[in-house]
């Protein structure tokens, strides 16, 4: 073990050294670190998708009382219609986070349908998805990751990207495109948590066969002589993304620490809420926190979609959101007491798309009837909230009139990571919502 | 004189006659089993996510993988991006697993020659050429540390190991 400790040791030293190395002419004398690609708004984003069909009438209209008190402030309410179904949540410290940025009350998801996978997708790519999509492949254009790491200047390992998504499905493909010169080089360390770290995990993942520094680097050494006897004519299209192999041992660690955290029954109930509170959204942005505090990435993006239980329960669908907002708020919580991280972030809170204003047939229990979304003009209409440190991102902001689209998103994020300017012209039709900044 | 040629006659006959009765020989044509394996070469299918783990799982314990088992893994794969590192993760879980069926360093060094073999034979599912016999033979009598879990490890990860 020591001499395994002693091979990452050495590997992390020559990595530092490197990094120094590359670093070193963008330090000024102030000592304050600058991207060489342009002047950053600030050196964090993180993006969460508060998706999974948010209509804005029960969100920033609170038709149903304030659900949301985290994001909107002035206190949770209730209405009467829907009170015995949401489960009340411990309200959090600190000021709202409209009143720490900016809230495009009347976004739109304009073109495109309704889909989930195609609002992800257009989030995360700042492109429509008005052809067919394959929800079996990547997307055809280029994700914010790879925009951010094949773009910024000085390029970024892929330990600074990361996408956290509550399921699966089509979802793990977002982390990269199959654009031509894009693609899973630049991609995104992509996770999702509910099936990573689960008993099965601890089983297959935690406990493997040690090997000293030595023994490793004889290792290499085979490895070496077996991989230069193969030339194959095939590709792996299978691989993902690929991280250094320093950047791989310290991704390998994390995964087993935290197995063996979960197996001692510290995420049970982490955030105090009641285990039973505990939904599937507020798992995901967790493990999007714990992913903050170790390797505080540039650019994470995280998802929830508990909320689309709106097909068949509103009153739970309202319960979700309620839910979705405790999260999000927790999310902004962790990221200002993250050193690094701490006033140095930008937060961007946006549903993919909306819902439809006409109900379907089906009652819940409180006799609330279920919406679906099929790309009628409401379920075009949601919100954005651009949330950072004053003297960044302008404070206290309320947007009323309609402004801004999804395709927005992606170049907003290019611009505070300061390499909008890099991406080739014809890749993104949106813009950079300005009116957030100061 | 017509004495002798009715008994050769009568030789001829039972000569033609014993000819005709003798039983006619079957032939019967087949194909001899033969093991047909590719040359590293000409591996051009790369595995895929399930058929990767079935048969490593195969390789390390000597049996096929449960749906059960080969449906949990499975969802541990997709569940993380950068998939040659999750293959390296099960691949040494596997390694240290006190089922692991693989040769003992014991078993490695009774006849290395034929452990060298026997593993290309099961992990690349082909002959090793002479240099990959005598360079991985030389590389274990080289090295009394030289562990067989170390030589199953490297080959487990390595790009060969990936296609078929």
């Amino acid at each position: 073990m020591n001499n395994r400790n002693g091979r990452r040791a050495f590997l992390k030293k020559a990595a530092a050294a490197g990094a120094g190395a590359i670093i070193a002419p963008y330090i000024l004398p102030s000592g304050r670190l600058f991207a060489a690609s342009g002047n950053r708004v600030a050196n964090h984003v993180v993006f969460c998708l508060f998706a999974g069909g948010v209509r804005n009438i029960e969100s920033v209209a609170q038709d149903r009382g304030n659900l949301m008190p985290g994001v909107l402030g002035g206190g949770f309410s209730v209405a009467p219609s829907i009170a015995p179904g949401i489960d009340v949540l411990p309200s959090l410290p600190g000021a709202s986070l409209r009143s720490q940025g900016t809230l495009f009350r009347n976004f739109r998801y304009a073109q495109g349908p309704t889909g989930h996978f195609n609002g992800h997708s257009t989030a995360i790519t700042g492109s429509y998805t008005l052809q067919d999509l394959s929800i079996k492949e990547p997307p055809k254009m280029p994700t914010i990751f790879e925009y951010y790491r094949k773009h910024n200047d000085p390029a970024q390992s892929a330990l600074n990207a990361w996408w956290i998504s509550n399921t699966l499905g089509p979802y793990p493909s977002l982390n990269y495109s199959t654009y031509p010169g894009y693609g899973a080089l630049y991609g995104a360390n992509y996770m999702q948590p509910a099936s990573l770290i689960t008993q099965s995990g601890l089983s297959a993942l935690s406990n493997p066969i040690a090997f000293t520094a030595q023994e490793q680097e004889k290792i290499d050494g085979l490895k070496s002589f077996f991989n230069q006897s193969f030339r194959s004519g095939g590709t792996v299209d299978t691989d993902g993304i690929t991280n250094a192999e320093l950047d791989g041992l310290e991704l390998q660690d994390y995964i087993r620490q935290t197995l063996q955290e979960g197996s001692t029954g510290a995420f049970i109930n982490p955030w105090g809420v009641g285990a039973a509170n505990m939904n599937n959204d507020m798992v995901n942005v967790f493990f999007a926190e714990r992913i903050i505090q170790r390797f505080k990435p540039e650019l994470l993006v995280v998802n929830m979609q508990g909320v689309d239980i709106c097909h068949s329960n509103f009153t739970e669908y309202c319960n979700q959101l309620h839910k979705a907002d405790y999260a999000v708020a927790h999310l902004w919580q962790t990221i200002q007491s993250t050193p690094g991280m701490a006033n140095d972030t930008i937060l961007i809170v946006a549903p993919e798309h909306g819902r439809n204003f006409e109900p379907n047939t089906i009652l819940d229990v409180y006799g609330q009837p279920a919406i679906d979304h099929t790309s009628d003009a409401t379920s075009r209409e949601i919100f954005c909230l651009v949330v950072g440190p004053p003297g960044k991102v302008v404070q206290n902001q309320s947007i009323t009139q309609v402004t801004g689209e999804s395709i927005d998103i992606v170049p907003t994020i290019a611009h505070v990571l300061g390499f909008r300017e890099n991406i080739p012209g014809g890749l993104l039709a949106g813009r950079v919502l300005n009116e957030a900044f100061v | 004189m017509n004495m002798q040629v009715v008994i050769k006659v009568i030789a001829g006959i039972m000569l033609l006659t014993s000819v005709s009765c003798k039983k006619e020989t079957e032939y019967v044509y087949a194909v001899e089993d033969v093991q047909v394996r590719k040359g590293d070469g000409s591996k051009t299918v790369a595995k895929t996510m399930v058929e990767f783990i079935s048969i490593a799982y195969a390789d390390v314990f000597g049996n096929a993988i449960s749906q059960n088992q080969l449906s949990q893994l499975s969802l541990l794969y997709l569940s993380f991006g950068d998939k040659r590192l999750l293959e390296d993760m099960l691949v040494k879980n596997m390694l240290n697993s006190q089922l692991a069926a693989i040769p003992s360093d014991t078993e490695m060094r009774a006849d290395v020659n034929a452990y060298v073999r026997s593993t290309y034979l099961k992990l690349y599912n082909r002959e090793p050429n002479e240099l990959e016999a005598f360079t991985l033979a030389k590389d274990i009598n080289d090295d009394a540390a030289m562990r067989s879990s170390m030589v199953f490890y490297a080959m487990m990860t390595s790009d060969e190991y990936r296609f078929y």
